[in-house]
């Protein structure tokens, strides 16, 4: 535990900023935030401009890249509009099911192989052969034997999301602190008790990190299954769009599927933040 | 009420491992304050550890209260040097105190009742709420504490619980344990390698040599109450310091 982030003098009285300086520092603080965004919000101008000026003069092939505003206005039209809802939706839908088979399937997995050394040693070299494998060279199989619906994509991103989801478990469980467990152990609690009281919180801010890069693998692998195997879907309206050579709505349906996995992003942190708000890492301004 | 009898830990089956603890044994009256002192390595925290039943002994054993400790007594508190490691930090201050007391069967409002007047007893009745990487160094020290007495233990197992501190924060915690030594007559065997503190702290204090054994006892009789001031002013004082200085300095000459 850092003592950087105790905002307490050695006598144990917290550390009162006079009124003044703290309103100074806050106001420091939010001229400095708002001049971030303003930066970011400039270089995204300049991007999309750059792409409508290219596209508009002809730089860029126009049948190809038609201007970011027609992509944006396409978008906004769709947004209205119950369609592209209805294939987010089964995006989603092969999303969460997938995500949610690895998780019930890894997380117990991940606790048992953290608990213990033997259990980890018997099935490792099982699992350093099995995880380099790419998901979406098992479409083949898959398609084989589930089909080309929602069971394909629910069982690739599965696949997918295992991993990721089964080793932060285990590096979760593996690093709770010895002291913490010796404490638990000297108040008499067993190990049922202590695996509730001490693993699983310790273990927690793992597996929040697995199940944020397993949500992001998740969807690309959501829309692989649907561009490739023809899943319904944002992928296989995109390839819809492409192939009837609606070059604007396919942009628009790319950008859409973009906004998506960065929703969930932002969806996934924030409720990091809000849960682990006890851990060093998001632990913010303590004192205030 | 506890007594160490011939105990020897060795770690590994090795037939040349060494002993971290060779043949220790001492007994604690009921209502005692023993300082066992020793300088680092000599086996201090293994011997708590078989103390506290948290590590099996090689051999010999503890009883407490003429039962083998074979496991966590539900009468004994430990109190840990590294509290930061020790507290959890996902947990409040006042659930960090009440998450044993739930788990030895005091219900929801005996436990609260218990952690409102431990953290009282240890000056931090208004922080139960804060989490304890909030507070400073001393204060999550006195909520390990509070979490210790609101288990309502008999005995209290401290290994160098002030080393990490501050000397003006460490003073102030000596005195806070001494008044809740005297407060709640719970015997009190705390492991340190800071000769003043032991004696200052100690109706008895017992020197281990590596590996652990008691090689030299001090009966210490100053009057009590003490205060920093005026014990570490008398005589006697300096003449027990003295004494436990060249025993230490003796055992570290032969080692």
């Amino acid at each position: 535990m850092s003592q950087a982030l105790q905002h307490q003098t050695g006598d144990g009285v917290p550390a009162a900023p006079a009124p003044v300086a703290g309103r100074d520092r806050r106001g420091a603080r939010w001229r400095g935030r708002v001049a971030t965004w303003v930066v970011k919000l400039a270089g995204v101008l300049v991007t999309l401009s750059a792409l409508e000026l290219a596209s508009r003069t002809g730089a860029l092939p126009r049948q190809w890249f038609p201007p970011v505003t027609e992509m944006y206005a396409e978008l906004a039209g769709l947004v209205v509009g119950l369609p592209l809802w209805v294939e987010v939706g089964r995006t989603l839908g092969g999303w969460a099911a997938g995500l949610l088979l690895a998780t019930v399937l890894a997380v117990p997995a991940g606790m048992l192989l953290g608990a213990s050394a033997l259990a980890f040693r018997l099935v490792r070299v099982v699992i350093e052969f099995l995880r380099p494998v790419p998901s979406v060279a098992l479409i083949p199989l898959a398609v084989l034997v589930l089909g080309t619906g929602l069971e394909t994509k629910v069982f690739l991103v599965a696949f997918a999301t295992f991993w990721p989801l089964l080793f932060q478990t285990i590096y979760g469980v593996q690093d709770v602190d010895p002291v913490a467990t010796d404490t638990a152990r000297s108040y008499g609690l067993g190990a049922l008790a202590r695996f509730g009281e001490v693993t699983l919180p310790s273990a927690a801010p793992y597996i929040a990190t697995g199940l944020r890069i397993a949500s992001a693998i998740a969807l690309v692998l959501a829309v692989t299954a649907e561009l490739v195997i023809g899943a319904p879907g944002l992928g296989q309206a995109i390839i819809v769009a492409q192939s009837g050579g609606a070059i604007t709505l396919m942009y628009a349906l790319i950008i859409a599927t973009g906004l998506l996995g960065w929703a969930l992003n932002a969806v996934f942190s924030a409720a990091e933040r809000r849960l682990l708000h006890w851990h060093p890492a998001q632990r913010r301004e303590a004192g205030l | 009420m506890l007594e160490v009898k011939a105990l020897r830990k060795v770690y590994g089956s090795d037939a040349e491992a060494k002993p971290a603890v060779a043949d220790l044994s001492f007994e604690v009256a009921e209502g005692e304050f023993v300082c066992i002192l020793g300088s680092s390595g000599c086996g201090k925290t293994t011997m708590l550890r078989c103390l506290s039943g948290l590590a099996p002994a090689t051999s010999g054993e503890v009883l407490l209260y003429g039962t083998p400790v074979t496991g966590p007594p539900a009468d004994m508190s430990f109190v840990f040097q590294d509290y930061s490691r020790s507290l959890l930090p996902w947990m409040s201050v006042a659930r960090n105190v009440a998450f044993p007391l739930r788990h030895k069967g005091f219900s929801a409002r005996e436990a609260r009742a218990a952690t409102d007047e431990a953290l009282q007893a240890v000056g931090l009745a208004g922080q139960g709420r804060s989490y304890p990487w909030q507070l400073s160094g001393g204060m999550q020290q006195r909520v390990a504490i509070a979490r210790a007495l609101a288990y309502r233990p008999r005995i209290l197992l401290m290994d160098e619980p002030f080393a990490s501190v501050d000397a003006q924060t460490r003073a102030e915690l000596e005195d806070l344990l001494l008044r809740i030594w005297e407060r709640f007559g719970v015997t009190i065997v705390f492991v340190t390698h800071d000769i003043d503190e032991a004696v200052y702290l100690a109706d008895r204090v017992l020197v281990l040599s590596a590996p652990a054994t008691v090689r030299h006892v001090a009966d210490v009789a100053l009057p009590r109450p003490r205060g920093q001031l005026e014990t570490k002013r008398l005589p006697e004082f300096a003449g027990l310091r003295s004494e436990l200085l060249s025993s230490l300095q003796r055992e570290r000459a032969a080692a």
